[in-house]
């Protein structure tokens, strides 16, 4: 079992992947502040033009967070396993030419079926836009996926190479016998993250190759319930993977600071093989308004969703505040963000829970508290750990602690984050609807304390992306204990 | 329902934080690593066996009555169609009396909707989701005579947001005449 670390290849690759990530994630937290200005009448947007910067946003915002956690992943594995890095070339090319072709399909062609490109909505645009638009955009998407999933089977290739099994990656020896040397906690999340990406991309490739079909031959199609099942089961386990990647960063990261190694123990094991399974199995919770589906699917999805949240909480987060408490750390920039991504993540997770439950969804889906729950894990959560570990990574050029303007940044991205979350929910709670381009006036007074948020946010997230492209060349952060 | 959901959720929030702040202030200070680990195993614990424990009442509670459950034909249910087309509704009954179960058949004729039935003071009260091939069916009793509103609450192209339709809710009395 090749449990040290090995000779790594060049870390370049990640450094950029995480420049173009962090260049991006300004950019659509700049097209999300458009779009609250413009719900809160302050910046009145066309229709037209409103939905394709939502369309954009989203896929925008969920395949940087894939990009930017692959970053983060294949930086931290390179290190035990014998990862190609002609494949991660190729995967970071692949994915640019897709976006190309996405930006493309929404900015040059109109394309704005959301993210979700719900079938049969791409190929039935009331006239918007066109079928070669839908097209070029589903095309760009499905050059997306063929990029993750070469990069996941690479990457499984080399875990498999490494550590003689995926089983045994899980450290499924370590759960089910006890034994010892285990690999290492980045090893078993990297793991459960391949085979449910992999898993994932299979029906979200068919869904897209079915779309594209059905563009262009509308007597060809299939079941809209069939197609909505694999469209969220793909989008569910890809977004959540997105966080599960970005996380291996907390594990490897905050040991360096604490001298308190994060170990996989068999609760660790049993967490991330848990995760594996449930991930795969709860996203029926998107589809409790879709009441022809089977009772027991619905009911599966509740109580997965719930029971989903649990290693979160019990492993993650415990895990995180344990090795922290009493430890004499010096605060710095990206443990600052690390340990906030994880309080997103947690805290986050509690809104979606609830949500979760069918009849407090019966009013909550579709409202406006469904961005406030995810804004609140990705945002704070797992973007907030994607600027920790940018930072972290070329961190020996910039100050040691956390102070002056850099705590003045970060309090200003938290009280954003928070602040766009706080007003999302409670329009939810208000029953305003999402994905609407204009609000009644009585839904715009929160609307303008939203935006004001917004702005903060995006102070924050540039001033992260200004300190990363700074300090490009720099080496990773040797924490130092506190004196 | 959702002012609760609302400060269930801020509540449960700030805990979390609590617990975050508690731990940040406690890393001016050493502890033993081996102790914090202990503790850390006895916390797990519990709130791992709490969580279910816990997790099993709410199932039940949440569960039971079955909230997809629709009335019976004993009831006397009025069946009230309602058909979503990029963008608008055609609804079958647009007045309906208060006092009876109205159970909403809800399709589509092209892509995916969603029925929202909102107030005269536009809260939600119930929905579900309008999709070609398939009718899903929910119930609400309306109590209070009055002008309710059908929202579109899935995203279904340039005017979505423009997807409104209207039902009137007579008193019952006037409906018996």
């Amino acid at each position: 079992m090749a449990a040290q670390a090995q000779a790594a290849p060049s870390d370049l690759g990640p450094r950029v992947v995480m420049a173009l990530a962090g260049l991006v994630f300004v950019l659509l937290m700049l097209f999300g502040l458009l779009m609250r200005a413009s719900q809160a009448g302050m910046l009145p947007l066309e229709p037209t033009l409103f939905y394709q910067l939502m369309t954009a946003h989203g896929i925008g915002m969920v395949g940087t967070c894939g990009f930017a956690g692959v970053g983060v992943m294949w930086y931290f594995v390179r290190q035990y396993a014998p990862v190609t890095t002609g494949i991660f070339w190729a995967f970071v090319g692949l994915f640019l030419v897709g976006v190309v072709l996405i930006l493309a399909a929404i900015f040059l062609m109109g394309f704005a079926a959301g993210w979700t490109f719900l079938y049969p909505l791409p190929a039935q645009s009331g006239g918007v836009w066109s079928a070669n638009a839908t097209v070029v955009y589903l095309t760009g998407l499905l050059l997306v996926g063929v990029a993750f999933l070469i990069l996941h089977l690479d990457m499984g290739w080399a875990i498999l190479k490494a550590y003689g099994g995926l089983g045994r990656a899980l450290a499924w020896p370590t759960l089910f016998r006890g034994a010892g040397n285990p690999p290492p906690p980045a090893i078993v999340a990297a793991t459960a993250v391949t085979i449910v990406n992999t898993i994932a991309l299979v029906p979200g490739a068919a869904i897209i190759l079915i779309s594209i079909v059905n563009t262009l031959v509308p007597d060809f199609g299939i079941d809209a319930l069939l197609a909505k099942n694999m469209i969220y089961f793909f989008g569910h386990v890809f977004i959540n993977a997105t966080i599960y990647m970005a996380i291996i960063g907390v594990y490897e990261i905050v040991p360096r600071y604490t001298g308190r190694p994060w170990k996989t123990t068999r609760v660790f094991a049993f967490a991330w093989t848990a995760t594996l399974l449930m991930v795969m199995a709860v996203y029926p919770h998107h589809l409790f308004q879709d009441i022809v589906m089977p009772p027991w699917t619905l009911v599966m999805g509740q109580v997965l969703s719930y029971l989903s949240g649990i290693p979160v909480l019990v492993v993650t987060t415990i895990g995180l505040l344990a090795s922290l408490y009493g430890a004499r750390v010096r605060w710095d920039l990206p443990l600052a963000l690390l340990t906030l991504g994880v309080f997103g993540w947690a805290a986050g997770v509690l809104p979606a829970i609830i949500d979760g439950i069918i009849v407090v969804n019966k009013v909550f889906h579709n409202t406006m508290w469904v961005p406030g729950h995810f804004h609140f894990y990705l945002l704070l959560g797992m973007v907030a750990m994607v600027w920790g570990f940018m930072l972290w990574l070329t961190g020996t050029r910039q100050s040691a602690t956390l102070g002056g303007l850099a705590n003045v940044l970060f309090w200003v991205y938290v009280a954003g984050g928070l602040g766009i979350v706080a007003t999302m929910m409670a329009a939810g709670a208000a029953s305003v609807p999402r994905r609407w381009a204009e609000h009644m006036p009585q839904w715009q007074a929160v609307d303008v304390i939203s935006t004001g948020f917004a702005v903060l946010a995006v102070l924050g997230a540039l001033y992260f992306l200004l300190r990363y492209v700074a300090g490009f060349g720099g080496k990773p952060v040797k924490a130092e204990a506190a004196e | 329902m959702q002012a609760t959901v609302l400060w269930v959720s801020v509540a449960a929030i700030a805990i979390v934080a609590a617990v975050f702040f508690v731990v940040i202030r406690s890393t001016t200070a050493s502890a033993s690593a081996q102790s914090v680990a202990k503790s850390a195993g006895t916390i797990r614990q519990i709130l791992f066996w709490g969580s279910l424990a816990g997790g099993a009442a709410l199932l039940y509670v949440t569960l039971t009555p079955w909230p997809h459950a629709l009335p019976g034909e004993a009831d006397d249910p009025i069946v009230v169609t309602v058909t979503g087309s990029q963008w608008s509704w055609e609804i079958d009954t647009p007045e309906i009396p208060a006092g009876r179960p109205i159970v909403f058949a809800v399709t589509s004729t092209d892509v995916n909707h969603g029925v929202g039935l909102y107030d005269g003071n536009y809260r939600l009260l119930n929905q579900a989701q309008g999709m070609p091939g398939w009718t899903n069916r929910f119930q609400y009793t309306f109590t209070e005579p009055g002008t309710y509103r059908l929202l579109c609450l899935e995203y279904c192209g340039l005017a979505h947001h423009e997807m409104i339709g209207e039902i009137t809710v007579t008193s019952s009395a006037a409906n018996l005449n």
